[in-house]
């Protein structure tokens, strides 16, 4: 996480500090550069993007949640083409739009009881079933606004922000799910926004507690005297076994495909080396391409998702699937480590599977003969098809394939879930 | 052993300034990659009196540390004037310095001591598989023949590193110690030459590098025909024979039968198709050349170990005769890869009893991918590969360490086992072009040849 600051290079901190001196559209620019030089990218990318989320609410201009949801829309799907290689980012800028609708909607919920209180002559009169708490579930919204429509009228007139709204309603773009909400009138803009922000201040600390939250379960998944292959360990795998190696007493193999870069000659798992051998747990780095001669030996394979798709399959860092696929040609369970953040509502993509990156590692330049005769395909990110991974381990606990639809459901709003990449009316 | 490491560089270093930072089992590149292959029982149990020994002069050595450094650096030195003195200075001698104190009674006490040092990386769970090490040709038995030493050299350094270049080799240094074999007054070819002659050679190439199975083959083959030799046989006759023997082992098992393997297998090679290989297999090699030569018109995608990167030679000689060519440096690309291919090519080194692969590591992974996606897995193999004796169903029974990736932060298992419920077929120089067989049945067509090569 910590960024090295010795380096000039932009990077993740730098940008997070630089949000409040910057204009919006000078941060929201400087992200996309980063995103698209992949020097964010990762888990990274969902704390950056609700970073700048929140800038935007906070910053930007808005009068009534149409406004917000689109600006917010707009903002997001140019972050996430940006960087379509992290679908991630689409998911938090879902999250944010489905908060914003959920607030809104209270809000209004709150307001509808407000007024009601006010003219509670007239309603008592109607004797109108009607409820006494403010409703944060949006359905229940629907059937109200037949009984409440006149203290619409009456709280329009009460309140400033609402006449100037009146206009800029008209000319929002209106789009056809959110209709419902465009009629409701948030009484005050500010608490709208207070609320959003502490939302995402939620979401912000969603993430930041995941791999907390992971490596809550290790105990239960890591039994002693277990080897465990853990490939291309990520700071949430690393903290889970730096976890496990607290109670437990087991062996983990890292690997990875290729051999480590000869320019970085120190081992880039010492600091995790060192915390696994302070427990007792035996590190063995597996400098292998193939990852099958070692799977009689390991008991289970974890990894890092960096994103789930909806039909369970796994977006992951090149090999993995490897690792995945010898574990299921021996039956050993592959645990898929991601908080519920990665979780997302599409289909897998074969381009985002199969991108390929940066060749000169494996080819030298100055090898003329070679660099004509190769076209190198180094692959960089994988995919690894639902039936290969046996347990999802989230931060709201081990789920299975077939529990992820529910959770999908649970963190996304319907209408979000088709927010695309293609940007919107900017 | 971990008083050894710990306690041993303490005795010497004080003598050198205390110039050794990095923890025994860091062992740099350039020192003797050394370690016990497989070494015979009289052998081990030599090297764990030496042990003892050594252990117990470390206690007393604690205790009188100048005088003990004293000792050990004049033991060092001698050794070092044994020819031991290539093996990078102060390191290894502060590391070997003190053990030769109580390993004097072994046969070859130094190597003993460095094998120690570089085994002790290896973890404990793959301690049982043997590595490759390069053995000072000063310290080899008297009686190996110098062909025989220059290609354990080269073995226990990987210049000579398939199964088919290994035999060739052996099989050829052979026949230079059979040529320059004289029988001793009162002894006979057929009796004196195998145990006198040709088994210490076996055992130093053997303590080089592991044999491959197509060795083992090989000598049984030669030895079988040694002990057909009548005990009056004339010496010479009995030489013409066993030269004519090998030469013609070489002709029909090695030479026919690549070309015949490759004529077959660039059959299977159809317009249009993409070929997927892994690394770079000779007998796959002459296979896509033929096939062009053929004037087949195909792509090949490579898969390449990016330990090894055979598999950019491939490609090279590939690109030079017009075949297009797909590179993936490492299995990343597997899944997009094997979708490409219509068919997959596979060498291999060796094949078991049960018909699995004994073959590069990382065969596997894509014999499983491509069965996984329904494409056919052809593997390509000499008969005299063919292990009739040894059955292995996982990559831990029978397998060699990277002597090159055994460090503390790195190992690595040259060689994976593929079922033989992964391969779709074999292709032998015994297939008449029909198409292939699964192992089983080329193990059984072995079987009911009675091969004079593999009796069991």
């Amino acid at each position: 996480m910590a960024p090295s600051q010795a380096s000039y290079a932009p990077s993740l901190g730098k940008l997070l500090k630089s949000l409040n001196g910057q204009t919006l559209e000078a941060s929201i620019e400087s992200f996309i550069y980063l995103l698209k030089r992949r020097q964010i990218k990762g888990d990274d990318c969902a704390d950056a993007t609700a970073h700048l989320l929140r800038q935007v609410i906070a910053k930007s201009k808005w009068s009534d949640v149409d406004q917000l949801l689109t600006r917010v829309q707009n903002v997001g799907s140019r972050l996430a083409q940006a960087a379509p290689h992290e679908p991630i980012i689409g998911n938090i800028v879902r999250r944010v739009m489905g908060l914003i609708r959920d607030e809104a909607s209270e809000d209004r919920n709150a307001d509808d009881l407000g007024s009601e209180t006010a003219s509670d002559i007239q309603s008592l009169s109607m004797n109108a079933p009607r409820p006494q708490h403010p409703k944060p579930a949006p359905i229940a919204s629907r059937p109200q606004t037949l009984t409440t429509m006149p203290s619409f009228h009456v709280s329009k007139a009460k309140s400033m922000f609402n006449l100037l709204s009146v206009v800029d309603t008209l000319d929002s773009p209106v789009t056809g799910a959110s209709t419902p909400m465009s009629q409701a009138q948030p009484t005050s803009v500010s608490a709208l926004r207070s609320e959003v922000l502490d939302g995402i201040n939620e979401i912000m600390d969603e993430i930041s507690q995941a791999d907390d939250q992971i490596a809550s379960f290790a105990e239960v998944q890591i039994q002693p005297g277990d080897f465990v292959l853990a490939y291309l360990p990520s700071r949430t795998v690393e903290r889970f076994l730096v976890k496990a190696s607290a109670r437990r007493r087991f062996t983990v193999f890292i690997a990875s495909l290729d051999p480590p870069q000869a320019s970085s000659s120190t081992d880039p798992y010492a600091a995790l080396r060192k915390k696994l051998n302070a427990g007792g747990v035996k590190m063995i780095s597996i400098a292998s391409n193939g990852l099958m001669a070692y799977m009689s030996r390991v008991n289970k394979v974890i990894f890092s998702a960096k994103a789930v798709y909806q039909n369970g399959g796994l977006l992951v860092d090149s090999g993995a699937s490897v690792a995945a696929q010898a574990a299921h040609a021996y039956s050993k369970p592959v645990i898929a480590l991601g908080g519920v953040f990665k979780f997302c509502p599409e289909d897998p993509s074969d381009e985002i599977a199969g991108e390929t990156g940066d060749s000169s590692s494996y080819v030298s330049y100055a090898d003329g003969s070679k660099v004509d005769a190769l076209e190198v395909e180094n692959t960089v990110a994988d995919y690894v098809p639902p039936e290969l991974v046996d347990v999802y381990l989230t931060n709201l606990g081990p789920q299975t394939r077939h529990h992820l639809a529910s959770i999908m459901a649970d963190h996304y709003k319907p209408e979000d879930v088709g927010f695309s990449l293609i940007p919107g009316e900017v | 052993m971990a008083t050894q490491a710990t306690v041993a560089p303490v005795g010497v270093t004080s003598p050198q300034g205390g110039s050794r930072t990095i923890p025994a089992p860091a062992n740099p590149p350039t020192a003797a990659t050394a370690n016990p292959a497989q070494l015979t029982p009289a052998q081990l149990k030599a090297k764990a009196k030496a042990d003892k020994a050594a252990r117990r002069a470390q206690v007393k050595e604690t205790k009188a540390v100048v005088a003990a450094a004293d000792a050990a650096k004049t033991t060092a030195d001698a050794k070092g004037g044994k020819g031991k003195g290539k093996q990078d200075g102060p390191q290894s001698q502060s590391k070997t310095g003190p053990q030769h104190r109580g390993s004097t009674s072994g046969r070859r006490p130094s190597i003993l001591v460095v094998e120690k040092d570089v085994r002790s990386g290896i973890p404990e769970c793959f301690s049982h598989i043997p590595m490759a090490k390069r053995i000072p040709t000063a310290h080899a038995h008297k009686d190996v023949h110098p062909a025989v030493l220059v290609i354990g050299q080269q073995m226990a350094t990987f210049a000579i590193k398939d199964s088919i270049a290994r035999l060739e080799a052996t099989l050829l240094a052979f026949r230079k110690v059979i040529e320059s074999y004289e029988t001793p007054k009162g002894n006979s070819l057929s009796r004196h030459f195998v145990p006198h002659v040709l088994n210490p050679q076996i055992e130093y190439l053997t303590e080089c590098r592991p044999m491959c199975y197509s060795m083992g083959n090989a000598i049984r083959l030669l030895k079988a025909k040694v002990n057909d030799f009548d005990i009056d046989t004339p010496e010479e006759e009995a030489k013409e024979g066993l030269l004519e023997t090998i030469d013609l082992f070489i002709n029909e098992r090695i030479t026919l039968a690549e070309f015949v393997i490759a004529r077959n297998a660039a059959k299977q090679i159809n317009d249009g198709d993409v070929i997927l290989t892994y690394g770079r297999h000779r007998l796959v090699e002459k296979t896509f050349l033929l096939a062009r030569e053929n004037g087949r018109v195909f792509d090949v995608s490579i898969i390449d170990d990016p330990y090894d990167r055979g598999g950019q030679e491939l490609a090279r000689s590939l690109q030079q005769v017009g075949i297009r060519v797909f590179y993936s440096p490492n299995l990343g690309g597997l899944r997009a890869n094997v979708e490409r291919a219509t068919n997959v090519l596979l060498g291999t080194e060796a094949i078991f009893a049960n018909g699995s692969l004994h073959a590069a590591a990382g065969t596997a992974d894509i014999a499983v991918a491509a069965t996984n996606a329904s494409k056919k897995v052809i593997v390509l193999c000499e008969t005299i590969n063919f292990d009739r004796e040894r059955v292995s169903v996982d990559a831990l029974t029978y397998n060699e360490i990277d002597p090159e990736q055994n460090t503390s932060d790195s190992f690595r298992l040259l060689f994976d086992t593929t079922r033989d419920k992964y391969i779709t077929g074999v292709i032998t120089e015994f297939e008449s072009g029909t198409g292939n067989s699964p192992a089983q049945a080329i193990l059984a067509l072995l079987r009911k040849q009675e091969d004079p090569t593999v009796i069991a």
